[in-house]
Formats: structure tokens, C-alpha cells, sequence
């Protein structure tokens, strides 16, 4: 964010408390996380010293290597990046055809469907919880059911139960539509005199058109699904072997003995979530348009 | 014109499709079940109906639901308003220094990491007898607090948790509505002598009031819902999610119980309606009281 | 962008649909549900042994931790998933025996189990006269000190009555500036509802009580002698022999003198305390009015879904029933008593097994065994016991006194018995 230029002085001078107020809370916002990678390298008997001790002595780095022994994170990296993935793919081409479908088109009924579509939004999601899971065991010929869904589990130990229940997203559908209305009208019209086809104009003109929001929605969408914790903890239940990379940082505490291992369960942490925020970190633009454009540009 | 609007329904139709199959389809169930006793293991339409009962025993009969319910309303009352004011402060703070993009991105590190990661390291935190926040209390000459480990504190100890990891997101959406406000007003207030608290209150307050208004239904939707911070900080040490002694039990986290332990489906799916009508009640006020106060300040 | 996308969208439908796909079965496969306390060293060896033996059965582990467990198993049940072996808390039969998640022993092994397990293994494994499973392992609960402590504070020998113990837990508590403990006298064992509700059953047979009437129809906890038992407790944290703030896992730190523990935790404390775990002293609970300690079994059992119930209790036979070697043991009871620290329920095992039952840790636990009161096979157990659970902390916690703790949760109990027991 270099080189931005701040509107100077809304307010008059700055004054010192506000800087010193600004730091302390900026500060404990960064504390945990310092706090936490210092103690991933912690011995147990550091982690219950009294007085505690700040940094390790000695830093223990086999620890790393024992939670990775002992907990498959990589197989939780690889499930989560699916999970999210497959869904934000979902979410950006959805919310690119109905965006367009709802900006672009005029037709009888767009707007209550659009804005049926906007009250989902406040729907809390424990209302589908219950009968999706029993659909989604119950798929026909799918985990060993036979055509009327009976007899084995269906997509329950398939990803595909993770990715379908969020496959759209009303938020996505908003944004894109709020951004493909501001492309102009005569871009589409004369595509149509040169005789492109409806799904022509989708593919070839609105959706390079709007990247910008697509992209933003895809990486929204990717950064909420990998913090998702409710279904794939519910799915997971069952199928351990689904677990995304949230579900595994709960188990962590039950897979060790968090009396006894603390400092392996600290490790587990960092290693599930220090990379990863150094990657979300550095897509901080797009994430920080997502949340904006939906909250402010109405 | 006609192939027109098929084209749009084409497009709307994944969308659609989507909505009918997880969430109509869903919801009507649920409705369906909350109605009857349903355990999962049997075909749902076999099961017993049972009236009005599930919602009679949850309301009337069962003392964790109402305090699951009113840990619930404390939760979205304190932590919702509470997270915006800071959000507020912050970014006004931020915004007349140098460097924006580092505080917002110090500010988003939580936001971006799983709640279950940031619950799991605060429970750490919290350690009554070694934790880093009873050390710095007690370096300060204050006596170490129970924290979670106590029913009187334990609730308090998550809020400042959820509020500390909520600032993040808030302060984005109220950061780039404080920027759309046009820097004129503040040039005219300053040549009528008013001085930076009054700027404050009478350009910008009025005019984030519909970004806030934002923030705040959206940030009450998913406070109704709160789930992983309480099976983070709670469930390992506490005996289950909501401890000790029911005094963090939410109700998402009861339903999941109810449902996933005691597989109690129609008691579950009663309670996701109870949550579902206070959700939208609370909402409709949220907008009408909103609404009423801005048009007259406006 | 478009081409883009596409592509990348193959690809990971491609890897959500084909990547959990397994590969084609040969061998049949037999999956065994445990628990993670139970997953120690040496388990994999014995299936490693009979997969050898058998070269046509495949034996996979699923370990959940125990918090989870039951969860597990339910919704494993709801989800379609079939485990053929399930190794499960006794407490539990009877929901899992009603949602039909267990297999009908055949008639030689209910048989076997009737002749050979100590009584009150066998009806762990019984819910509603039927045996449903092969017992394995016995756990009760003892006094765990640390002598170094005790001999700190000028006492040589662990407290023989509650009084006593209530007397000495306040002398050996010691605080620092900000008064905050440094060093408990006693901390009680919290994190799960047995962890709390057992000691107190403990205390309540101790004190001349009953947990549930026979029939299962009322609780009678809240009598007076259970008000007493608990008031007994509330004690220890009224005279500052303790706080909420301590953590009975914080023993091996060697900051708490004593603790009501059981037997499984010989393991944790010998390796997290090395050197110093000849500290460790193990006494029978303070006696109230008489002696007496809770008592809890585990079972091993069949799902009935599996499609290999025969397999699945021919391994089951040959690990717990098979007795073989110079010793004559079983071979759950080498792992019992060597990997996991618990107590076997095969009698043959509790006889041969003279070196490990009678250490410094297991000893007196066994000694108990003639003390000890099994805990009751109720329907909806885990439910039930989670309100007793909860009573009792309000009380710790000052929230409540313990007649009116302990008459809301036998009020609470009672409608969910009524549910039951008609």
C-alpha cells in the first residue's frame, strides 16, 4: 500500500493517545500469534513453568516433526484446498451466469427471485443442517445405495458432500450482479447484431468483464470454506478420512493428550495455520474488496 | 425477446436447482421434523408425530435450552455492538496515519485464520495457573482470574475472544465507508471551527450510518450462530462444548448436541425454528429502528 | 479465463470424485472401532499377528478419541458406516443395544464370558439380561499421592477418612503472593461427566447412599447421605483445599499432593515423571462411612450391520479368550495390563498376571476390586450422568448448595427415567 495517499487531518491534529491506543490494540491482535509460534517450540516443562518463560531455551523444532508424525496434516492441507477450491470454482461460474441473468435481463419474476435469493442470507444454517445430511446418505446409486438411496452411504464419504451444500452463494450472486450492471449495454447489444449467442456474451464479454469481482468472489469464497468448521465437522464424524484442515486442528486436541503434549498440539497450530495466513495475507486486496464491495457499494 | 428470457432462466437455473434441493426442500423438511421424534436410523416419514411437543419441552421443560438461549442473546448483545465500536475507533484512529494497509493487515490477521485455530490458541491464553494473560495480570499487580474455567467469568472470556477476532472484518467495510465520504465536509467543518469530536459525531457518524447498519445485521446473523469458538475454548477441558456448567452453552451448539449426540432430530430441528424466527424478528427491528433514526438525522 | 476454469474445475471434480475411490477388494476387510486411550504400542503388533495367521483377513483400525467416541458410533449409524468391531464403555450398551447398532454373541462366547469374567465385568457386558459383548477391561478409583509432598508437609502416611484427608489437603495447600495456589493439597479429576460423577458415587456408596433404585425408576442420589458426600467435597474447596483452577493432570508438575484417580493413568504419570515417579503412592479413597470405589467396564462387540460377524468374533475370541503361552494369559490381558494400565476382567488374567497387578500403582486398585461398586447400565447413561455432572460443578462452583444441586439433577434424571422406565 505504498505511495497511497491519506486525506490528512479529518479530525485535527493527531494526538499521542490515539497512536498509543492504536498500537495497543494492533499489538494484541499480533500477541497470540507470537505467542504461539514461541511455544510451538517450547518443551512441555516450559509450557507449565512458573514463572512462565517468554522463549524456549533450547528450540525444540523435533516437535514440528512429531506432530506431523502423529497427525496427518498434509492429507487436511490437501482436503481443505479440494473442499474450498471445487466450491469457489462453483461459486464464481454460478454467480457469473445468475449475476448476469439478474442484471442484464428483463424478465417476469427477476426481482422476487433475486430477492428470495438475498433473504437466504439470513437463514442460520442449522435449519438445513439435518435434512441435507440425511440426503446426502440417501443419494441413489452413489456409496453403495441402490436406486432408492438405501444400503450404503451415499456422498457421505465422498468430498462431493462437503462441496454441493455450498455450491452457490447468495453473496456471490449479489456482488457479481451489483458489478455486472455497471457494464454498459451497448457492449452486449452489439455482440447480438454480430450474432453472438446469449451464453457467447456470458463467456466472452461479462465474465473477462467482470474478473475483477469474479476473482474477489472466488477468493472470499475460498478463504471463508478453508475457515469453515460446522459441516465438515458433521460429514467428518463419519468419515475421518475427509477431514479438512479445521476439522484436524480440533482433533489435534484429542489426538494428543493436550495434559501431556501441549507443545505438540501448539505445533499442530502454527503448522495448520502460520502458512496459511501468510498466503490469505498477501491476498489481503481481494478479500478486503469483497468485504467492501458488498458492504458499502449497495 | 423470448429466447432471451430462456436464455436467463438457463443461467439462473443452477442457481435455482441449487435453492430448491438445499435449501427449500431443506427447510419444508425441517418444519416437517420439528413436528415429529425422529432419531435418523429410521425412514422420516415413519416417524411418530408428536405435535407441538418438541417446541412445548425446549420452551417450557428444558432449563439448558433457555440457557443456551439467553447465553446466546448476552453473546449477540455485547459482542456484536461491542466489535463495531472498536472497529469504529480503529478506524478512525487509522485513518489520518501512514502505513493504513499494515494496520489493516495486523487487524485481518485473525479475521483470516479459522476460529477453532484462535479459540484453541486463547483457551492457552486463558490457562488459569500458566497462561499469559493471568501473567501479565499479575505482573500488573492484579490477581489471576478464573477465566474459563469458571461459570461466572467463562462467557465473558469468549465475547472478548469473538470481539477481538471481529474487529478485523468490521474495521475493513467501516474503513472504506469512512474513505467514500467526500473529504469537502471535513474542509467546511474545519473553517466553521468545529473541532475533531464534533466532526466526528456530525459528518461521519451520519454518514457510515448505512455501512453500520451493515455490519450490524450482518454481524448479528452470524453472531446467532456461534459454534466454533465455544467448542474450542470449552469442549477439551470442560467436559463438552458449553461448559462448565452450561454457562457457554449457545444455541447452534445445543442444537448439535441434541442432534448429533442425542440424536434427537425433531427436538433439534424445533430449535433451529425457535432460532430461525428470533433471527428475522431481531433483524426486522435492527433495519426499522435503523432506518427510522437515519432518515431523521439525515 | 473461461478455458481456465474449466480445466480447473475437471480437475478437482475429478480428484473429489475419484481421489477417496479404493482400490478393489481382495481381503476381508474388518474394521475395529476404538478409542484413542486404547490405541497404545502393542496393539498393532497382535493384528499384525493374526493378519499373519489369517493372510485372508485385513484388520483396520478407527481410533476416536474418547470425548468423541459414542458420538462416533452413533452417527456412524446414522451415516450408514459399518464398523465390524466396536470396543465400547459398558455405560453406553444400552443406547447402542436399543438404536441396534450391537450383534447377538453366539451362544459359546456368551457362554465363555458367563464362566470366566469376574461378575461385575459380566454385567457390564449384560443390558437387559442378554449378553452383548466380551468384557475387557475393569477401572476403579484410588487415592494417588505424592509422597515427597506428604512427607513435606510431616506426614507420613495418606489420610485413611475423608476428615482426615479434608485436614491435610488444607495443610499441604500452599499460595503465593497474589493468592493464587502454587501447590494444591487435592485437585478433583474434571473434563468429562464420569471424571466428576464417579469419585462422587465413590463417596455416596462410601457414605451409606444409592445411586438409582433398582428398577431405574428414581434417582436417589439426594438422599441425605448423598448431600453429605457431596457436602464432603464442597468442603475441600470451602476451606482452600483446593479451587476450580486445579487440574488433577497437573500432577506429574509435582505441584499437587493427592488426587482421586484410576488406574489408567500409570502410564501418563510413569513417562511424563521419570525419575520422580517413585513419588507416586497409590491408597484406597478415604472411607466416609465404610469402604467403598466406583467401578466401570469396557466391552468388545460386533456391529450387526457388519457382513462379517463371524470373522469379527473369531479375532475377538482369539484376543480376549484364548488363553496361551507359558503364563496362561489372554492376549487382551497382556495388553491391558502392559500397554493400557488397566485392570483385565478374564479371571485367568487377574491370576497370572502377578508382576504387573501388583506394582506400586496397580496394586492397590486390585485390592479394591472387593470395594468396588459397579456403575449401573442405564438408558440414556451418558445423558444422565452429564446432569449429575453438571449438579455437582454448580455446587464446586458455589453456584449452588449441594441439597439443591444434587435435587435438581435427581429431578431432571427422574423425567428422563420416566421416559424409560415405565
Amino acid at each position: 500500500m505504498a505511495g497511497e495517499v491519506r486525506p490528512v487531518n479529518r479530525y485535527g491534529k493527531p494526538m499521542a493517545v490515539g497512536s498509543v491506543v492504536l498500537a495497543v490494540v494492533a499489538a494484541t491482535m499480533v500477541l497470540p500469534f507470537i505467542w504461539l509460534a514461541l511455544s510451538a517450540l517450547k518443551t512441555r516443562a516450559e509450557l507449565v513453568a512458573v514463572p512462565p518463560v517468554w522463549a524456549p531455551a533450547v528450540p525444540q523444532w523435533r516437535n514440528f516433526k512429531a506432530a506431523v508424525s502423529e497427525v496427518p496434516l498434509g492429507r487436511y492441507y490437501l482436503n481443505s484446498f479440494i473442499v474450498a477450491g471445487a466450491i469457489s470454482i462453483s461459486v464464481m461460474i454460478t454467480s457469473a451466469m445468475a449475476g448476469f441473468a439478474l442484471s442484464k435481463y428483463a424478465f417476469r419474476g427477476r426481482d422476487i427471485v433475486f430477492q428470495g435469493i438475498l433473504a437466504t442470507m439470513m437463514l442460520p444454517s442449522f435449519l438445513f443442517t439435518i435434512p441435507v445430511y440425511y440426503m446426502m446418505r440417501h443419494v441413489p446409486f452413489a456409496g453403495g445405495n441402490n436406486w432408492l438411496g438405501y444400503g450404503g452411504m451415499g456422498l457421505l464419504r465422498s468430498r462431493l458432500s462437503m462441496i454441493l451444500p455450498f455450491a452457490v452463494s447468495a453473496w456471490g450472486i449479489f456482488l457479481s450482479r451489483q458489478f455486472i450492471m455497471g457494464i454498459p449495454d451497448s457492449i452486449l447489444d452489439a455482440a447480438r447484431i454480430d450474432g453472438a449467442s446469449e451464453s457467447r456474451i456470458l463467456w466472452s464479454i461479462i465474465v473477462p468483464a467482470a474478473r475483477p469481482a469474479l476473482i474477489t468472489v472466488g477468493i472470499y469464497t475460498f478463504i471463508s470454506q478453508w475457515n469453515n468448521l460446522f459441516w465438515p465437522l458433521v460429514v467428518a464424524t463419519s468419515a475421518p478420512e475427509l477431514a479438512t484442515l479445521t476439522v484436524g486442528l480440533k482433533m489435534l486436541e484429542t489426538s494428543f493428550d493436550p495434559n501431556r503434549n501441549a507443545h505438540l498440539i501448539l505445533a499442530g497450530l502454527t503448522l495448520g495455520i502460520m502458512p496459511v495466513m501468510a498466503v490469505f495475507a498477501s491476498l489481503q486486496k481481494y478479500y478486503v474488496r469483497g468485504i467492501t464491495m458488498s458492504g458499502v457499494k449497495e | 425477446m423470448r429466447s432471451r428470457t430462456r436464455a436467463a432462466w438457463l443461467f439462473l437455473l443452477p442457481a435455482l436447482v441449487f435453492y430448491a434441493v438445499f435449501l427449500i426442500f431443506p427447510v419444508v423438511s425441517s418444519l416437517y421434523l420439528s413436528f415429529h421424534e425422529w432419531n435418523m436410523l429410521t425412514p422420516p416419514l415413519q416417524a411418530s408425530s408428536v405435535g407441538m411437543q418438541n417446541y412445548t419441552h425446549i420452551l417450557r421443560q428444558d432449563p439448558v435450552f433457555l440457557k443456551a438461549l439467553w447465553n446466546t442473546l448476552v453473546f449477540v448483545a455485547v459482542s456484536v455492538p461491542l466489535s463495531i465500536a472498536l472497529a469504529v475507533l480503529m478506524a478512525t484512529l487509522m485513518s489520518r496515519r501512514r502505513f493504513a494497509g499494515l494496520w489493516r493487515l495486523i487487524f485481518l490477521l485473525p479475521t483470516i485464520t479459522p476460529a477453532i485455530a484462535l479459540g484453541m490458541v486463547w483457551r492457552y491464553l486463558y490457562r488459569p495457573n500458566y497462561g499469559l494473560i493471568n501473567t501479565l495480570l499479575n505482573a500488573a499487580g492484579i490477581a489471576s482470574q478464573p477465566w474459563l474455567n469458571d461459570p461466572a467469568t467463562a462467557l465473558m472470556s469468549i465475547i472478548i475472544t469473538a470481539v477481538w477476532a471481529g474487529i478485523g472484518s468490521n474495521l475493513i467495510v467501516v474503513d472504506a465507508g469512512m474513505r467514500d465520504i467526500p473529504e469537502e465536509y471535513y474542509e467546511a467543518a474545519a473553517i466553521d471551527g468545529a473541532h475533531g469530536w464534533q466532526r466526528f459525531r456530525h459528518i461521519t457518524l451520519p454518514l457510515l450510518k448505512p455501512t453500520l447498519l451493515f455490519v450490524f445485521v450482518t454481524g448479528t446473523i452470524a453472531a446467532w450462530q456461534v459454534f466454533d469458538f465455544i467448542v474450542a475454548m470449552t469442549a477439551p477441558t470442560l467436559g463438552r462444548a458449553g461448559g462448565p456448567v452450561n454457562s457457554t452453552m449457545t444455541l447452534v451448539v445445543y442444537m448439535y448436541q441434541t442432534a448429533f449426540e442425542y440424536l434427537n432430530m425433531g427436538r433439534a430441528s424445533a430449535m433451529a425454528y425457535v432460532l430461525f424466527f428470533i433471527v428475522i424478528a431481531v433483524s426486522l427491528v435492527q433495519l426499522r429502528v435503523f432506518w427510522r433514526g437515519g432518515v431523521e438525522n439525515y | 479465463m473461461r478455458r481456465w476454469l474449466s480445466i480447473l474445475l475437471a480437475l478437482l471434480i475429478f480428484a473429489a470424485v475419484v481421489i477417496p475411490v479404493v482400490s478393489a477388494e481382495e481381503k476381508t476387510k474388518l474394521v475395529m472401532s476404538i478409542h484413542t486411550d486404547f490405541n497404545r504400542e502393542g496393539l498393532d503388533d497382535y493384528i499384525a499377528l493374526y493378519e499373519r495367521l489369517h493372510p485372508e483377513i485385513e484388520i483396520i483400525k478407527e481410533v476416536t478419541p474418547f470425548e468423541d467416541y459414542l458420538k462416533k458410533i452413533q452417527i456412524d449409524a446414522v451415516s450408514g458406516r459399518v464398523s465390524d468391531i466396536y470396543h465400547v464403555y459398558s455405560l453406553w450398551g444400552v443406547e447402542l443395544v436399543r438404536s441396534g447398532i450391537l450383534d447377538r454373541p453366539p451362544a459359546e462366547i456368551q457362554e465363555d464370558v458367563r464362566k470366566n469374567y469376574v461378575p461385575v465385568a459380566v454385567n457390564g457386558a449384560t443390558v437387559d439380561g442378554q449378553i452383548w459383548g466380551i468384557p475387557t477391561e475393569i477401572d476403579n478409583y484410588c487415592l494417588v499421592y505424592n509422597k515427597r509432598l506428604l512427607k513435606e508437609g510431616g506426614f507420613s502416611e495418606p489420610p485413611k477418612t475423608w476428615d482426615e484427608l479434608v485436614d491435610m489437603a488444607k495443610k499441604l495447600t500452599k499460595f503465593d503472593s497474589k493468592g493464587n495456589i502454587r501447590q494444591y493439597g487435592f485437585t478433583f479429576l474434571a473434563g468429562w461427566d464420569s471424571a466428576v460423577v464417579h469419585p462422587f458415587l465413590a463417596m455416596l456408596w462410601s457414605n451409606g447412599g444409592e445411586y438409582l433404585s433398582p428398577d431405574f425408576k428414581k434417582a436417589l442420589f439426594n438422599s441425605p447421605e448423598g448431600v453429605q458426600a457431596l457436602e464432603a467435597q464442597l468442603r475441600l474447596f470451602r476451606e482452600k483445599g483446593t479451587d476450580v483452577n486445579g487440574s488433577v493432570w497437573d500432577f506429574p508438575n509435582g505441584n499437587i499432593a493427592m488426587m482421586i484417580m484410576a488406574p489408567w493413568d500409570e502410564n501418563n504419570l510413569k513417562t511424563t515423571m521419570e525419575d520422580r515417579y517413585a513419588d507416586v503412592g497409590v491408597a484406597p479413597i478415604p472411607v466416609m462411612k465404610k469402604p467403598a470405589t466406583a467401578l466401570y467396564t469396557w466391552f468388545a462387540g460386533v456391529g450387526r450391520a457388519s457382513r462379517h460377524t463371524k470373522e469379527a468374533w473369531d479375532f475377538l475370541k482369539w484376543m480376549t479368550a484364548q488363553v496361551y503361552g507359558p503364563n496362561q494369559t489372554t492376549r487382551m490381558g497382556d495388553y491391558l495390563v502392559q500397554s493400557v494400565g488397566a485392570m483385565p476382567s478374564r479371571k485367568i488374567d487377574l491370576e497370572n498376571h502377578p508382576k504387573e497387578l501388583n506394582d506400586q500403582y496397580t496394586a492397590c486398585f486390585v485390592r479394591e476390586l472387593k470395594n468396588s461398586v459397579a456403575e449401573p447400565n442405564v438408558a440414556q447413561g451418558a445423558e444422565i450422568k452429564t446432569i449429575l455432572m453438571n449438579e455437582i460443578m454448580s455446587a464446586w462452583y458455589g453456584k449452588k448448595d449441594a441439597k439443591s444441586a444434587l435435587d435438581s439433577a435427581a429431578a431432571q434424571i427422574n423425567t428422563i427415567l420416566a421416559r424409560y422406565y415405565k
